[in-house]
């Protein structure tokens, strides 16, 4: 049973019984409930109405689950919890907190604690990114 | 030249911090093979036939002259007391101890250098016209604009994970000396009818096993608008490029399978949401990065040089100016090319000496500033005509004053099956046995421009598609053979990119000279006055080449 790491009020904090959602494919879902994406799936507007989103990762170095919560959290507005799952490794989660998700299920071969400090290896980023909307020349003052 | 702010320092240490601490995660065997592969690709750390490789990151072949220094002190301390300079414009050490590397990185660190997104399948260095900033033909300077986008690629958390390697290249000069034809993204910076900067974007480009010429998708696109392109091009790219076969995940693929009119449309609908986004750029941002680029300090230069008297009495340094030096944007400079071309050394290797010298040279007659060239020689880009004697003396002395940039001894080559694990042949070797052959200066001389460009695998890394004649290792029954092509360039003002024609069944290594030895011949016997070597072939096609290789019949 895998272990769900999740952002809460408080910070990041790893949610013993995070696992217990009823996850709906595409096809058999119905809006309100919880939904599990393909990384390559296209993004639709009631989706919005999910109450979380899991994206499904087949490998760790396949990065179209990023793009795809990109558009989920910009395009689409989509608030709720947004889950990474499949091959989540505690050394891309940092992008992935970047593109939206605040919640990240970890594998048993992996160590959950290792995970939770490994989110943040940067404070000096240049892009706009979902967590910060605007890149590095509109927040920082630059060239001091 | 562009300098690091706070923001760029704390960035790069807080690399530098993050990949020790995975280094050591992977000693420690708490990370597998596979796993520190991707992580350590990220950093430019190959791990090839005979020990690891590092590529550092000379963005848009950019360099100071304390950064070579560095250069230097790393190719002695850690290496065997020599770098190579690769076609991308980065420099590469073919002998690092992988544990060294967070070393490495911290004392490239030290002179705002790093090696992130040098391999893996990222956005690689954004690279440019080597002579930006300085060539007279040049309409826009684009190291700006190739800044603008390294800081906008570097460790971007959206694509960081493409399909495949991903690499862009700006010019903004009459003449392409970068090569843009042939890259996933090629930009042309240019001047709309306002005067304002604008680019025009050919997406789809490459080399590889399926070479490409890119095509226009955008054109006259402003300068604001810049980065938020791009993201819709990575974004459609990053989604739909093709991750089941690593031969066919490269963007060209997938321009060609959505048809260049269906690709633009998609990026257009992409682009509309987040044209006007916060990531549009900015002008203070825009101002910021230009004013990194102002040009050095010029002084009028009134008296007259000597270089008429010095070349009668010094014919070689007389090849040498026609050759390597350039016309410069400003009176009284000009831009030097420094090869490494000379016989029996690896094209575009370098000693740890030879590397301070040239940094030295830079301090003394360019500002301190010095450039990486695709074709893999320095350039001093601005260099008072007055010097010229005088630097070219100390060049020879260093053996980094061979005459023959743009000449058939000025080749393109990859490392090839000495150092590298990909490829199905040596390329050095058969570079050497061409430089022996043809040691006749004026011979050479008299052939004039021509590109040789040797790969030694269909990867292409020696660019041998786009060489005049281009030469390509392949394994047949695991034996080296070379096939040959004829006619490819990479494309100017005048003549688009072409790539080159096969010119029939490929040969044994031993035969390459002799074989390059009458290929020139038909260009002799059949030119017109000063026609060059392109332009004879593009009027006689590749028939009467194969007849004198393979007689009639074939």
């Amino acid at each position: 049973m895998a272990t769900v790491i999740k952002q809460t009020p408080d910070g990041w904090t790893i949610d013993q019984d995070g696992s217990a959602l009823d996850w709906k494919s595409a096809e058999d879902w119905q809006p309100g409930e919880a939904l599990r994406l393909a990384g390559d799936e296209e993004p639709n507007p009631e989706f919005s109405s999910a109450s979380a989103i899991a994206i499904d990762f087949p490998a760790f170095n396949d990065g179209r689950g990023l793009s795809l919560a990109v558009l989920l959290r910009t395009r689409y507005q989509f608030t709720g919890e947004l889950r990474a799952c499949g091959d989540v490794h505690e050394d891309i989660t940092h992008y992935m907190v970047r593109c939206g998700f605040d919640s990240m299920e970890i594998s048993d071969e992996r160590n959950p604690q290792t995970a939770l400090s490994a989110l943040f290896p940067y404070s000096a980023l240049y892009q706009a990114s979902v967590t910060q909307p605007e890149p590095a020349y509109r927040r920082v003052n630059r060239g001091v | 030249m562009y300098k690091y702010d706070d923001f760029d320092r704390t960035f790069v240490a807080e690399r530098v911090a993050h990949y020790r601490a995975q280094t050591e995660r992977y000693l420690d065997g708490k990370l597998s093979e596979d796993e520190f592969l991707q992580l350590r690709l990220r950093n430019g750390l190959y791990v090839q036939r005979l020990a690891p490789m590092l590529r550092v990151a000379v963005p848009y072949g950019t360099l100071s002259a304390d950064q070579l220094r560095m250069l230097a002190h790393i190719a002695r301390r850690y290496d065997r007391g020599y770098g190579h300079l690769s076609t991308r414009q980065n420099m590469q050490f073919n002998w690092p101890e992988l544990a060294e590397v967070p070393d490495i990185l911290e004392d490239l660190a030290s002179v705002e250098m790093h090696a992130i997104q040098t391999s893996g399948n990222c956005i690689r260095n954004t690279t440019t016209d080597e002579f930006a900033g300085a060539a007279a033909d040049e309409i826009v300077d684009a190291r700006p604009y190739c800044e603008l986008i390294r800081q906008w690629s570097t460790n971007h958390p959206e694509f960081d994970w493409l399909p495949r390697k991903f690499k862009i290249a700006v010019t903004g000069a009459q003449e392409d000396r970068a090569a843009i034809a042939v890259h996933d993204i090629g930009i042309q910076a240019r001047h709309d009818d306002n005067g304002d900067v604008v680019f025009d974007f050919y997406v789809g480009g490459g080399l590889g096993r399926t070479p490409v010429i890119g095509p226009l998708i955008r054109e006259g696109l402003p300068v604001a608008h810049l980065l938020t392109y791009l993201e819709a091009v990575m974004r459609v790219y990053n989604r739909y490029g093709r991750r089941d076969n690593k031969y066919k995940a490269r963007i060209k693929i997938l321009v060609r399978a959505m048809g260049a009119d269906g690709f633009q449309s998609r990026v257009d609908e992409e682009w509309a949401h987040i044209k006007d986004s916060a990531s549009t750029v900015s002008e203070s941002e825009m101002e910021r990065l230009i004013a990194a680029f102002a040009p050095p300090t010029f002084v009028t230069l009134v008296e007259e040089d000597n270089l008429e008297s010095q070349r009668l009495e010094h014919p070689q340094f007389s090849h040498w100016l026609h050759h390597n030096v350039v016309p410069h944007k400003r009176k009284g400079y000009a831009i030097v090319t420094l090869s490494t071309k000379a016989t029996g050394v690896p094209p575009g290797d370098v000693s740890d000496e030879q590397m301070d010298a040239v940094a030295g040279w830079a301090d003394a007659y360019s500002f301190g500033e010095l450039r990486i060239s695709h074709e893999q020689n320095f350039v001093l880009p601005h260099v008072p005509r007055g010097k010229l004697f005088e630097l070219w003396q100390a060049a020879t002395e260093a053996d980094l004053g061979t005459a023959n940039a743009g000449l058939l001894t000025d080749m393109i080559c990859c490392p090839g099956g000495d150092y590298c694990s990909l490829a199905n042949a040596k390329s050095i070797p058969v570079a050497e046995a061409i430089q022996r052959r043809f040691d006749n200066y004026d011979y050479v001389h008299d052939l004039g421009n021509l590109d040789i460009n040797i790969s030694g695998c269909m990867n292409a890394c020696g660019h041998h598609h786009v060489g005049h004649i281009g030469i390509l290792g392949v394994d047949k029954k695991g034996e080296e053979f070379y096939q040959i092509s004829l006619g490819g360039h990479s494309g100017h003002s005048s003549t688009a990119a072409a790539l080159g024609q096969i010119i029939g069944p490929s040969f044994a290594r031993n035969e390459v000279p002799d074989v390059i030895a009458r290929i020139l011949d038909v260009y002799v016997d059949n030119r017109h006055n000063e026609e060059s070597f392109l332009h004879c072939f593009q009027r006689i096609g590749l028939d009467p080449f194969k007849e004198r290789i393979y007689g009639n019949g074939n």
